[in-house]
């Protein structure tokens, strides 16, 4: 045994010797012992040398970091291909509703299928996948998917396709850069998926005035300013296509423009407060009066009766009064396409005081937006919608419309909510939103939705909440129940403030 | 116009940078309190947290995001304890000089030996670090080694002013020695001493005191005990001959109390951090106080 493990020794030292040998003394004869040290020497001193060479790259590599200076060595990991991917995020979400109403038009308003409130029964709301990364030490990108069942299909929607400056990109401190598809600096809930949402459903103002979110292709720029209070301004540049917009022609047919103000009150609550502009020209903007129009146009008939009792003396005061008797003001704006001058305003704030300071146990936080919008253009309504076909609609000049109204005038609306986090895993909260609608559309009543809520969140990344909304639009009232999960899995991004 | 923006936007930026001292980002209020130590006068520290609160759950709040915006030198515990929202805070603040990799950034688990890295990890397992477990603070030796890597950088971010940092430093680094040898000698004494813990935040401060730890209350980090579990941990604690519940200010109470009510053993809130109790007004008073809890929790009959 012992002559065996000498063995070992001997062609374990031998062995790497002898397949050096060939390499290093290819021109020499048959090795003889002489040969051999002499070829083990050269090989030392092949070893030294490179060993010096590396030594010396190390202290110069040293000599170069000092930023670096002190770091304890990374522990070693495998760095496969995967560790280059990006961070993936799925959003689950689920809901069964109820609602004592069938239709949900809003009067005055029309309602993009991104803000429909989800069928009756057991559906499928929103689903997310979200793909994120740094691209290299200037840009960052990401990605979303909005998944959506509508009408029997599934729907893919491409809500985010972004990419951001980093930090260390060569713009000056707190500038940065964004462009592609986004979810736009607009009020508190534009920037935020819908997800992170304190709601089952979004608010009124946002479901009128942007169909749920504004996320147009275009590009912002943000710049946090210097100073001890948060300073934020921005503006924007966009294509137009996207509600309250839509058919750009141009391509660069809105812009935006903000800011913010921020701080803390106190060491355990802090406040943020905004202003914003977003401005543009709509083409042919039509985002109601699809697929569920038959509906909506019962819904409307009836309106329609109502307002000519109601309103027949402001009628008369409108010139064009004549062709317009046949149909509802009211459905100009919701199935109308529009054509023509866009700006929304809005003012948006909040304040979150946490008692302890960890707002993972008890939390208090109050929201409130108001938009507010002006429009100058054209409403126009398709054939379709015309009872009585006016005899030039047949003339092949390759619009189906059969009537136009000009409108020149504001719609606004807001929302205030209050959400209490009573136990570190309960929370409850209740809304308040309320729309009114442009005057010419003649609905004669504000619009509004009481909702209260009741959540339970398991971990930061699972939620179950029960939501009941009373919409109160005149004298039609719907009661609603909503039981919904939002579950995410995977990277998820830190939501802000 | 773009011009005159890029203008206007260069001149506001050039304006803080006159300004004389260094201005200091800390994530938890013991780096802020190295940060003082260190700094001295020449420095303007700001954290990010109290201590009352637990640094995991933060939200990015504005003001964060401005003094963000304003560092010269951030200084955190790294490890993904600040992950929920320190990247909101670069990203926005949007300030190169702190960011990752940059002279003006400091995570201290890049510098010590990190305990509890997980083999695997699952959201099943909770709030859980795959970067192992982030609270090196409570282990005096690590506190030493960033106050070296703190000068370092403080020295190289504000060169003019290197020599107050090293001689600061040195008189740290002295008093910290000798309280290190007091503390040495006091954790001897509390070696083998059973603890039960709330959250597995105490594992840098059992480690290096050399307590037991015989049983977490926090089955699955991050996420509030469940009854059943708490019935395994009283099952546990009732015959392991713990001596202490200790929990952080920040843990819900209930809990700890629940436990101390059914076993009789005291439920314990050590600071933590500084400033977590107000005996713990600085890094020194932070472990004096901290022994001196346990050794009263010891002591009782």
């Amino acid at each position: 045994m012992r002559g065996f493990a000498r063995f070992v020794r001997l062609a374990a030292i031998g062995l790497p010797v002898l397949l050096a040998a060939p390499a290093a003394g290819a021109q020499s004869g048959p090795p003889t012992a002489g040969t051999l040290a002499a070829e083990i020497d050269a090989l030392k001193q092949d070893y030294e040398k490179r060993i010096a060479a590396l030594e010396a790259q190390v202290a110069a590599m040293k000599a170069q970091a000092p930023a670096a200076e002190g770091k304890a060595a990374p522990t070693i990991r495998r760095a496969g291909d995967n560790s280059f991917n990006p961070a993936i995020g799925v959003v689950l979400n689920g809901m069964f509703s109820d609602y004592s109403e069938d239709s949900s038009s809003l009067p005055g308003f029309a309602l993009g299928h991104e803000s429909e409130r989800p069928g009756k029964g057991l559906s499928l709301g929103h689903s997310e996948v979200a793909m994120s990364g740094n691209i290299d030490d200037k840009f960052r990108g990401g990605l979303t998917l909005g998944l959506g069942a509508h009408d029997g299909e599934t729907e893919v929607e491409l809500e985010e396709a972004y990419v951001q400056t980093l930090p260390g990109s060569g713009l000056p401190d707190g500038v940065r850069l964004k462009a592609g598809r986004a979810l736009w600096t607009f009020g508190y809930l534009n920037e935020q998926h819908a997800h992170g949402d304190d709601f089952a459903d979004r608010p009124l103002p946002y479901r009128a005035f942007l169909d749920g979110a504004y996320n147009d292709d275009g590009a912002e720029l943000s710049v946090v300013l210097p100073g001890a209070l948060y300073k934020e301004v921005g503006a924007g540049l966009f294509r137009g296509g996207d509600t309250p917009f839509g058919g750009s022609e141009s391509g660069r047919e809105a812009w935006s423009a903000y800011a913010r103000l921020g701080g803390d009150l106190g060491r355990d609550s802090a406040w943020r407060i905004g202003a914003y502009l977003l401005d543009g020209e709509a083409h042919d903007r039509k985002i109601g009066g699809h697929a569920h129009g038959e509906e909506e146009e019962h819904g409307a008939g009836h309106d329609e009766e109502e307002e000519h009792g109601a309103g027949h003396d402001e009628e008369e005061e409108h010139g064009a009064g004549h062709d317009e008797e046949d149909h509802a003001h009211a459905e100009f704006f919701s199935d109308g396409a529009f054509t023509g001058d866009t700006r929304l305003f809005g003012v948006d704030f909040r304040y979150a005081w946490a008692p302890t300071g960890n707002a993972r146990d008890s939390e208090l936080t109050l929201q409130g937006e108001y938009f507010r919008r002006r429009e100058s253009g054209e409403y126009t309504l398709e054939e379709e919608h015309c009872e009585d076909p006016s005899a030039d609609s047949d003339e092949p000049h390759g619009h189906d419309t059969c009537e136009t109204k000009r409108f020149d005038g504001d719609a606004s609306g807001w929302y205030a909510q209050a959400i209490y986090k009573f136990l570190p895993r309960w929370r409850t909260g209740v809304r308040y939103a309320r729309l009114s609608p442009p005057d010419d559309a003649e609905v004669g009543y504000d619009l509004s939705t009481v909702s209260a809520m009741l959540d339970w969140t398991n971990s930061e990344f699972g939620r179950v909440r029960l939501q009941y909304n009373r919409d109160s639009f005149g004298g039609a009232r719907d009661d609603q129940v909503i039981l919904q999960y939002v579950m995410s899995l995977g990277a998820h991004g830190a939501h802000g403030f | 116009m773009r011009m005159a923006l890029a203008g206007a936007l260069a001149a506001a930026l050039l304006a803080p940078a006159a300004e004389a001292q260094v201005r200091v980002l800390a994530c938890e209020p013991e780096w802020a309190a190295l940060a003082a130590e260190i700094g001295g006068d020449d420095v303007i520290v700001h954290s990010a947290t109290h201590g009352g609160q637990d640094a995991h759950h933060i939200r990015a709040r504005p003001s964060l995001i401005a003094k963000a915006r304003g560092a010269d030198l951030l200084f955190c515990s790294g490890a993904g304890l600040e992950a929920g929202w320190l990247p909101l805070l670069l990203e926005r603040g949007a300030r190169r000089i702190v960011q990752p990799g940059q002279p003006g950034h400091i995570m201290a688990a890049d510098h010590v030996e990190v305990l509890e890295r997980p083999e695997a990890v699952d959201r099943s397992m909770g709030d859980i670090h795959p970067e192992g477990n982030p609270h090196v603070h409570l282990d005096p030796r690590n506190i030493a080694v960033l106050a070296e890597v703190l000068a370092s950088r403080l020295a190289h971010i504000d060169p003019d002013r290197a020599a107050a940092y090293r001689q600061r430093l040195a008189s740290f680094r002295a008093r910290w020695a000798a309280a290190m040898e007091g503390w040495r000698k006091r954790a001897e004494a509390l070696r083998g001493m059973k603890v039960a813990v709330h959250h597995k935040a105490w594992v840098y401060l059992v480690g290096w005191t050399g307590l037991e730890r015989v049983a977490a209350l926090e089955r699955v980090s991050g996420v509030p005990p469940t009854a059943s579990h708490l019935a395994d941990v009283l099952e546990a604690v009732r015959g392991s001959g713990a001596r202490a519940i200790l929990r952080a200010p920040y843990d819900p109470e209930d809990a700890s109390e629940w436990l101390s009510g059914r076993t009789g053993i005291p439920a314990v809130e050590l600071p933590f951090t500084v400033g977590g109790r107000p005996e713990a007004g600085d890094l020194f008073s932070l472990f004096d106080s901290t022994l001196g809890l346990l050794e009263e929790t010891r002591d009782r009959p």
